[in-house]
């Protein structure tokens, strides 16, 4: 493989990865607590997206709108009827977020059972490109992962909102001294998280189909991005994204296929030892 | 929790149903029920795990309602592996022990069946296993004859002649395929450990070349450098041993219209119903299989995938087809010999051939290093290869049983 077809893979791969952290990121960077639930909403965005366009047969684009909102609302419903309680304490987020996602695995195995289902591509066809064969539905995931990735940026600094957000994750106390309400913002969060990994969920099933542990392989890959850029840091995910993405492609080409699964948590474990706060330190600290 | 189809419920309090050796010998001495153990992943909702289920009760069903042994139904007991070895092993004591079974079958996962193989060797009840292919349980029988001799595999054939078997393929179909040379494409689980080992001893005789061989990550999910990699080597074809990675490795394929073709063991591709779970992406590509819904492999393959259709409102996966031929060929023995005496029907199936929807039935005797594997043969079982076409598995090999002749990609030239 080329040097231009091994770069034009890993931008593919990672923008993907990029749009499956981010939400898991967020959560962390503005809640202060891990996630563990981030697969499942992946999941959900998936079956929603089969379920409208396969069983339902309306189209695509119809089936994207809809995971958003399903995995937006799934991400309200979390945080509210679960996390919203139990806020202050961390470990009891985790156990919890972990036996939904669990939850939600089995769900999906009693009603569409173990059997892997597609669910169709933004955009059908291939390109050209560099002398890499390209689908042009992973050349949409890279566009809308730089939409998405763009417009998060553009709505943390330029928002009041989004600005009310970026207090939140920086000091809980000092944002409630100028009175920005918490629990909303935190809200906001879970339901922006969710529809983001929705969209992420819709585009890892048409990649690879969708199944009902879908969402582990995310999940821990989340966990290893975040590591890797800085827990919490938005910029430090998306840099994390395509350094394990260039990474799985150099090992995959250049060392062996065999290794593909374990380099990213070699480095993983070297990154914990060397410079545990990731390469962008904890962006929103906590004051 | 188990699920009991077929017959009365009072087996317990039948005359020697609870007795899995008992009987006799000779004279027909028979409970009123035959109590069938069955072990089965997720059997509400795996195609593969509801083949198995759904097979044993079609049998048993049929059994009973023909009248097959003179006051005598046949009742299927159904457990839940989980595809866990733990959990296998509660379940085939809650089979063994709890319910009394004559006889077990099913199991679809190599590591289950090892994890329970003692247990069949203490327990001393005919176990016929209609799913895992691992040649390790084989070797244990021919290794340790007296302690495993109840284990029997009527299907599939195991793990190495897998792989011997699509070597066969490969070397009759060559010049139909075009395919000159192959990149074999195998993932790193434990049943493909054999199928490479066979690989690599009989590739060579075929005549084609290996362009490239690479066993891949288990997990793996992108497919493109994989792939990129086998378009670069030249190959005509991806020759490979799938199961847990094939789906995604077949949607990547098609939708990136990748130039070399595609076949081999692909094991999500023999479900009836891939096609549609897969929007058409297995189209074009090949797989091993033990039987189509279509395919006249005996005069019993089509009757039984109609009739089962016709039950379950769907087709049965290949395990359907081998663990109804386990229970059938069972009971044909048990009536034969006149008794359920589990050494006496070691004895008997070993010495019967049994014509089922999957080939003949034999065995291979206690001195062969797969004892008391079926017996893979042109005239015994003999696995089809089927190419979807438009939604239908067409069988392309061997050529008794072909159904149409194999057509190339359209992409590709």
């Amino acid at each position: 493989m080329s040097v231009a077809s091994v770069l034009v893979e890993t931008a593919i791969i990672s923008a993907l990865y990029a749009l499956v952290a981010i939400g898991f990121t967020l959560i962390f960077g503005v809640g202060g607590v891990l996630n563990l639930a981030h697969g499942a909403s992946i999941t959900v965005g998936a079956y929603t997206t089969y379920y409208v366009t396969r069983v339902f047969g309306y189209g695509v684009g119809v089936g994207i709108l809809a995971a958003v909102a399903a995995s937006g609302l799934f991400g309200a419903v979390l945080y509210l009827g679960l996390v919203k309680r139990i806020q202050d304490e961390p470990i009891l987020v985790m156990i919890t977020t972990l036996v939904t996602a669990v939850a939600i695995e089995q769900v999906v195995v009693v009603l569409v059972g173990t059997e892997e289902k597609s669910i169709p591509a933004l955009l059908r066809g291939n390109a050209d490109i560099l002398g890499t064969n390209v689908q042009l539905n992973m050349l949409a995931v890279f566009v809308l992962s730089w939409v998405v990735i763009a417009g998060l940026f553009a709505f943390v600094n330029y928002t009041k909102a989004g600005k009310a957000l970026l207090a939140t994750s920086m000091s809980h106390k000092g944002a409630a001294l100028v009175g920005i309400e918490a629990d909303r913002i935190n809200l906001m969060t879970w339901v922006l998280a969710g529809a983001i990994a929705g969209l992420a969920g819709v585009f890892l099933g048409s990649f690879q189909t969708a199944s009902y542990a879908m969402g582990q392989g995310p999940l821990v890959l989340s966990f290893t991005i975040v590591v890797l850029g800085g827990i919490g840091s938005i910029k430090g995910s998306v840099l994390g994204a395509y350094l394990i993405g260039f990474l799985e492609i150099m090992t995959i080409e250049y060392i062996s296929p065999s290794l593909t699964g374990l380099t990213p948590l070699i480095v993983l474990v070297a990154v914990l030892l060397a410079k545990p706060e990731g390469l962008f330190g904890r962006e929103l600290v906590e004051a | 929790m188990s699920t009991t189809d077929t017959g009365d419920e009072g087996g317990g309090g039948d005359n020697d149903s609870g007795d899995n050796s008992s009987g006799g010998g000779g004279g027909g001495d028979f409970p009123g029920t035959i109590k069938i153990g069955v072990l089965a992943p997720e059997p509400g909702n795996d195609p593969i795990g509801g083949s198995i289920a759904n097979g044993a009760r079609l049998a048993a069903q049929q059994l009973t309602d023909d009248g097959f042994i003179e006051g005598t139904s046949f009742e299927v007991v159904v457990e839940d592996t989980k595809e866990d070895p733990g959990t296998g092993r509660t379940k085939y004591r809650e089979l063994t022990q709890g319910e009394e079974v004559h006889m077990t079958t099913g199991v679809f996962t190599s590591e289950v069946l090892l994890a329970i193989m003692d247990d069949i060797a203490s327990e001393q009840t005919i176990h016929m296993t209609s799913g895992a292919a691992t040649p390790e349980a084989s070797r244990l029988v021919h290794e340790e004859y007296d302690t495993y001799k109840y284990h029997f595999r009527t299907g599939p054939i195991n793990a190495y002649e897998l792989g011997v078997n699509m070597v066969d393929f490969l070397d009759a179909k060559r010049e139909d395929l075009g395919w000159e040379s192959v990149a074999v494409l195998v993932e790193d689980y434990e049943w493909t450990g054999p199928v490479q080992d066979a690989l690599d001893e009989n590739l060579g005789d075929t005549g084609v070349e290996v362009a490239m061989e690479q066993r891949y990550a288990s997990g793996t999910e992108n497919f493109s450098p994989i792939y990129d990699d086998v378009e670069d080597s030249g190959a005509d074809a991806a020759f490979i041993a799938m199961a847990h990675t094939g789906t995604p490795a077949i949607v990547q394929w098609a939708r990136q219209q990748r130039n070399f073709e595609f076949g081999g063991i692909h094991v999500p591709m023999q479900l009836p119903s891939y096609y549609e779970a897969v929007d058409g992406a297995c189209n074009y590509a090949v797989t091993q299989n033990s039987a189509t819904p279509e395919s006249e492999v005996t005069e019993k393959t089509v009757p039984f995938s109609d009739a089962y259709n016709e039950e379950f409102d769907s087709y049965p996966v290949y395990t359907g087809y081998i663990t109804y031929d386990a229970v059938m060929q069972y009971a044909e023995v048990v009536k034969e010999l006149g008794t359920l005496d589990a050494d006496e029907v070691v004895t008997g199936l070993e010495e019967s051939s049994y014509t089922g929807t999957a080939g003949t039935i034999s065995y291979y005797p206690p001195d062969d290093e797969f004892a008391h594997d079926v017996v893979y043969a042109e005239d015994k079982v003999d696995p089809v290869f089927q190419q979807w076409q438009d939604g239908d598995q067409t069988v392309i090999y061997p050529d008794k049983f072909t159904t149409g002749d194999y057509v190339k990609p359209e992409w590709i030239q």
